[in-house]
């Protein structure tokens, strides 16, 4: 049971991964820096529960904002460049971050030894859970809270005008220019949402983890990020959801059987689906068949 | 005075020696600003296409004991046919206009060839034949490595040659013609298709020269420097500006020069981490690049 309960808090963590880069996806913006934010959070939150012994959820909550308030940062100056510059500089980003945090050492003596991030070895001690005696129930519990409340204020967001908003720029920015909107003030508060929820996702990963080090926020953690809503699609936050579970669910975990041979089938299963379906395997088109086969039963109208 | 000379010798050895180096990053970002030249999108497998390439003359190199020129020559063909082949799966049959979904596929290409890598290699790193490393030539206080002396020979070679076919071949024309404007291109009847995946693989034969510079000039092949290949190569053609080739060759050579820099006082944990920073000042305060137009520039 503790397996499945360990999948679902990992298939949490990634949605809300993967919905860091949806926001930005809105937009038009692709950034393969949800990884360095994802990281910010969880360094952030486990020092401040290891060291500074704070509760989980004000930890979590200043780790998420300080992640946003990198995304802040970032955005400017990357929303000078667009399309694919934006994605060599969020690359750059995301490995600066890795680099900081790979050189990173800050210990400190509590209860007779030294805690803290040690550099090259990792971030060893993020025993909040086990120490408040927290079981696998509550931890998924917890995490699972996160990511509803997320998915509920991204699909909030999406039917309000602020999702319209989003939409606009995304769909074409010299309209959504014409018609008013400050592109700036759009892609910069989409890349501090798209941060804060990677902090969050990030601060949950550290404490069900235990253990973070500089190796697990690499450009491929990136990847997976932006992989989840290029294949669910951008129609709703539930396409990401459905994309987690099949790629953590599905093919990570059912193709264990195959050994290492799994991280090949990840390259070459983003090569096929983007050659069959450029614009994710769950399109609008699709989502509609789907609805369509299902009898048209539930609230997801279709968007014009 | 003597204690300031010897390090005004020492660093400027060392920016020297990193100018040398940075060749190979700039035969790196020819090839990425090559194809964004050519198609307005980034091929993300290059440096792993490259480094593949440099596998398998490695391969020739351990198996049937082939000389150094053969070494070269089989890496390059290699990669020449891995960017044949990048071009068919990535970009071929994916909408011209759908720069994020060519954009994506590269990148599951380039971890599909990296895990190949892994595979064939069990992730262990393998030396890589050096040349010329015992050879030093001294001029003044200063001495210059004869192996990275052969990296820029081969790297300026490379580029001669790229510069020659790109503007004194009936290819060449086509090239930059489609680069210029394709729809032109193809009234003229120009095959796009056809062209596009010719400067796949003259960047991925490009790539296999300076791929296997990498391994020779550092010693060693590990599937661990692929990915900071690529990110440098990214950095080098955004620096130069995009799509700009002596844009690239000269962001190279200054990437190589700034992260030996920093190597001498930084030491080899932080030194990549100012290359970054050296990228994100070029973000902020010149976006388009060493000798990018900017205007245009999307």
């Amino acid at each position: 049971m503790s397996y499945y309960l360990g999948l679902a808090q990992l298939i949490g963590i990634h949605t809300l991964l993967g919905l860091s880069a949806y926001v930005l996806m809105l937009t038009g913006q692709l950034s393969l820096g949800q990884a360095g934010f994802f990281a910010i959070g969880a360094y952030c939150a486990g020092i401040l529960t290891v060291i500074f012994e704070l509760h989980i959820v004000p930890a979590l909550l200043i780790a998420a904002l300080l992640a946003a308030f990198f995304a802040f940062l970032v955005g400017f100056p990357a929303l000078r460049v667009k399309g694919l510059m934006l994605v060599v500089a969020t690359i750059a980003f995301g490995e600066f971050v890795r680099l900081f945090f790979f050189n990173l050492s800050w210990r400190v003596p509590r209860d007779g030894i030294h805690v803290g991030p040690d550099s090259t070895n990792g971030f060893r001690e993020i025993r909040y859970f086990v120490a408040n005696g927290w079981s696998a129930w509550e931890i998924t519990l917890f995490v699972w809270t996160f990511v509803l409340l997320v998915m509920a204020a991204l699909w909030w967001t999406d039917r309000s005008r602020a999702g319209a908003v989003l939409r606009a720029v995304g769909e074409d920015e010299l309209a959504a220019q014409s018609v008013g909107l400050s592109l700036t003030t759009v892609k910069v508060t989409a890349m501090t949402a798209g941060g804060f929820i990677a902090g969050v996702g990030g601060a949950l990963y550290a404490h069900t983890a235990t253990y973070v080090d500089h190796l697990t926020f690499t450009v491929l953690l990136a990847t997976f990020a932006i992989s989840y809503p290029i294949l669910g699609g951008l129609s709703s936050v539930f396409g990401t959801l459905v994309a987690v579970i099949f790629i953590q669910g599905v093919l990570v975990e059912g193709l264990r059987f195959m050994g290492d041979w799994r991280s090949i089938v990840f390259g070459l299963l983003i090569v096929v689906a983007m050659n069959l379906k450029p614009s994710g395997l769950f399109d609008a088109r699709t989502a509609r068949l789907l609805r369509r086969a299902v009898g048209l039963r539930g609230g997801e109208k279709s968007r014009a | 005075m003597s204690d300031f000379w010897f390090e005004f010798v020492e660093i400027t050895q060392t920016i020297g020696d990193g100018l040398f180096f940075g060749a190979t990053y700039a035969l790196i970002g020819i090839g990425f600003t090559l194809i964004f030249g050519a198609m307005g999108k980034l091929n993300m497998t290059y440096a792993a296409a490259s480094l593949a390439g440099a596998y398998a003359g490695l391969a020739a190199f351990a198996f049937v004991d082939a000389p150094a020129p053969v070494v070269f020559l089989i890496s390059a063909l290699a990669s020449g046919v891995l960017g044949f082949v990048a071009y068919l799966t990535c970009f071929r049959f994916i909408p011209i206009n759908n720069h994020l979904a060519a954009l994506m596929a590269s990148i599951g290409g380039l971890f599909f060839i990296d895990e190949m890598v892994v595979h064939a290699t069990d992730g262990s790193p393998l030396t890589f034949p050096a040349l010329f490393d015992d050879v030093m030539f001294d001029v003044g206080p200063y001495g210059v490595r004869g192996d990275l002396l052969f990296v820029l020979a081969m790297c300026v070679a490379g580029t001669l040659a790229l510069l020659y076919v790109l503007y004194r071949t009936r290819l060449g024309l086509a090239t930059r013609a489609v680069s210029q404007q394709d729809v032109a291109a193809q009234l003229c009847g120009i095959d796009v298709h056809r062209t596009n995946a010719t400067t796949f693989v003259l960047a991925g034969l490009l790539g296999g020269i300076a791929g296997a510079m990498t391994a020779s000039a550092v010693g060693v092949l590990s599937p661990l420097i692929t990915v900071p290949l690529t990110v440098k190569g990214l950095i080098v053609t955004v620096i130069g500006g995009l799509g700009s080739i002596p844009g690239a060759i000269a962001a190279g050579l200054l990437v190589g020069g700034f992260e030996n820099f920093f190597l001498y006082f930084r030491g080899v944990n932080e030194r990549d981490m100012y290359v970054l920073l050296l990228l994100f000042i070029f973000l902020v305060f010149r976006p388009q690049g060493i000798f990018g137009s900017g205007a245009d520039r999307d």
